[in-house]
């Protein structure tokens, strides 16, 4: 275990280096990515100008969740990038999946050692700047099971969608025109759950309650931070069902992902 | 049992969907995809004892490929047995594949970005190997595969000569048993193939690897390999050593003479003319009928001889025959 956690820093390591040997593009690429982020919020804002509040949440509650999906969505697009579908789609057809199965390590840790895309840094650092800003405008009434459960809660968005990008490189054994799709779920997926739940119409919250399970990661969490009422009347325990659906999705999709190795290894693409 | 690798009945089965044209065929092969089945190793045995350097041969799309990456664990069969070293190479993968050593044609197992002695040194720590035997090890392939130039040069920047060396190196530092080379002098000049054969050599007399390697280029196997085994159609068509093939299948040896006069007729018994050109006369005959020797002895009885020459069959043209005539035919 030590030893895996020592090789997957070495591999990192090698990304790392590979990325800073072009610092410029580095630098504007992390530029790009926080433009980009600001923007969107930005625009967020201008909506603000106009509305006063969404759906009952100010400005700055609703920069804290934006901030939260930010951070946590840019954090897992750095840590997984190795199976971001697409790059990892045009792995698999080039054959050097076959290179890593290879060598004697476990392939799920070369395949995140494969890629680690640093100037995902730029949104990063962004997101937590959304939060911070958020948390400082909608005076959280801050306890010590709220501190301790921010980390936890942000821990589980990232794990969450590290398993939704695990799914979608698994889909890639099978059919590469699936990334689209992937895409629609992740990318569009985490935009969405940058507002509040319940702006939306009720076919899509209940498909991110029962499909993706995303509002207890995001919303209900939330809720528990702002202290806002429940508008579904849920059990407030509902608020705490983040780390069991975060986690729970990456170990499940490293299941699947175990069934499509098998499926390789059997098909050869 | 003696043997290192052990493969009987081994079967590789791919479906594909098959193809169809337009709008509507796309929409109807995604509904309901029809599969063709293509038989890519199709029933091989074979047995390879340690030590052995053994060639792989066979056609385009022949199924040598699909047979070493079975052998090296990176597709399960369809049908059939595999032992290699006492394992099956698709269960336990990561104790399997860290007892052998492979290169598979175009492809590098080096990090792109990194200096080929980075890349190596990744590789220490992936294999586990002990400091001192990274080190030995290394200075030996460095000096036998004339690496010193390239050590600081990024993978990405290597000529494909000097990448299939790199590669050659990485797979070897762990010491493996086995080194299963797909198509290991693909793409390189005379001299680099020339390099790699010898180190290939080495490696095999001096560590007592067994390899196991693919090619197209015979002269690789002529100079290389004790035995081959020839497959098509994902079936194994012929195994044993060079001498034995040529003897079977070698076809007829030719004698070309130069005359020192011209004769009108320069007939002899025991060998045909197959070509005449002025004074120079290319006899065809068969070894079994009749010796080089007796040959020349009859021909200089008769002729005022300038020059001669015996030309033995080629392993090159005798193998394109033995495919195009398919002289072996599977029952
Ligand atoms: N993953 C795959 N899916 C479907 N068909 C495949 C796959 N891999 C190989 N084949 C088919 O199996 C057959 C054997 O291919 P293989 O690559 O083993 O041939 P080969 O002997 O290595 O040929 P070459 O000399 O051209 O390298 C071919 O018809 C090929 O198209
Ligand atoms: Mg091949």
């Amino acid at each position: 275990m030590a030893k895996h956690l020592r090789l997957y820093l070495r591999l990192i390591g090698v990304q790392l280096r590979g990325q800073l040997q072009y610092r410029t593009a580095f630098l504007m690429d992390a530029l790009a990515t926080a433009v980009l982020t600001m923007v969107g919020f930005g625009s967020l804002a201008m909506i603000f100008q106009r509305f006063e509040n969404l759906g009952g949440w100010s400005l700055g509650e609703v920069a804290f969740l934006f901030g939260m999906v930010e951070f946590s969505f840019g954090t897992m697009d750095m840590l997984f990038s190795g199976f971001d579908p697409q790059h990892f789609g045009q792995q698999v057809r080039r054959g050097s999946l076959d290179q890593l199965l290879l060598r004697p390590l476990p392939i799920t840790l070369q395949v995140l050692g494969s890629k680690f895309v640093l100037r995902r840094v730029g949104r990063i650092v962004q997101g937590a700047l959304i939060l911070l800003l958020g948390i400082l405008a909608s005076d959280v009434g801050w306890s010590v099971g709220k501190l301790l459960y921010l980390p936890i809660v942000l821990m589980s968005l990232v794990s969450f969608f590290g398993g939704l990008f695990v799914l979608g490189a698994t889909l890639t054994f099978w059919t590469v025109e699936s990334v689209e799709v992937t895409n629609i779920f992740t990318y569009g997926g985490s935009e969405m759950m940058s507002y509040p739940m319940h702006i939306y119409d009720e076919w899509i919250r209940r498909f991110f309650t029962f499909v993706i399970p995303a509002i207890f990661l995001n919303y209900y969490p939330a809720l528990y931070f702002l202290d806002k009422p429940d508008p579904f009347d849920l059990p407030p325990s509902t608020s705490f069902l983040a780390p069991l659906v975060g986690f729970g999705t990456l170990v499940l999709a490293l299941k699947v992902w175990d069934v499509g190795l098998r499926h390789y290894q059997s098909t050869g693409s | 049992m003696s043997s290192i690798i052990t493969v009987s009945g081994l079967h590789k089965h791919f479906s594909v969907p098959k193809r169809r044209a337009g709008l509507w065929g796309t929409l109807k092969a995604l509904a309901r995809p029809e599969m063709t089945v293509v038989r890519a190793v199709d029933g091989i045995s074979f047995t390879i004892q340690p030590g052995e350097l053994v060639g792989y041969l066979g056609p385009n799309g022949a199924g040598k490929s699909t047979t070493l990456k079975m052998l090296t664990g990176l597709l399960v069969p369809s049908e059939g047995e595999v032992w290699v070293n006492g394992q099956v190479p698709w269960r336990e993968r990561e104790r399997y594949v860290a007892s052998i050593g492979a290169v598979f044609g175009q492809r590098t197992t080096l990090w792109w970005d990194l200096p080929v002695v980075e890349s190596l040194e990744l590789l220490q720590h992936i294999y586990d190997i002990p400091a001192a035997r990274f080190r030995d090890n290394l200075a030996q392939f460095r000096a036998l595969l004339d690496m010193d130039s390239f050590l600081d040069t990024p993978v990405r920047s290597l000529s494909l000569g000097q990448r299939m060396r790199a590669d050659l190196c990485a797979a070897l530092l762990h010491d493996p048993v086995l080194l299963f080379l797909d198509e290991p002098t693909i793409g390189l000049d005379v001299v680099a193939k020339e390099r790699i054969r010898q180190f290939i050599q080495h490696v095999n007399s001096e560590h007592g690897t067994t390899v196991l390697l693919t090619t197209h280029d015979l002269s690789d196997v002529e100079k290389l390999c004790n035995r081959v085994m020839i497959i098509d159609q994902g079936r194994l068509l012929f195994g044993g050593g060079l001498p034995h093939l040529m003897e079977r299948f070698g076809g007829n040896r030719e004698l070309v003479v130069d005359f020192a006069e011209e004769y009108p007729a320069v007939d002899v018994e025991g060998a045909a003319v197959v070509a005449r050109d002025g004074l120079r006369v290319t006899y065809q005959f068969a070894r079994q009928e009749i010796t080089a020797s007796a040959l020349i002895g009859r021909l200089s009885a008769r002729y005022r001889i300038q020059d001669l020459a015996v030309r033995e069959p080629e392993i090159e043209a005798t193998i394109r025959r033995i495919y195009e005539e398919k002289l072996l035919e599977s029952p």
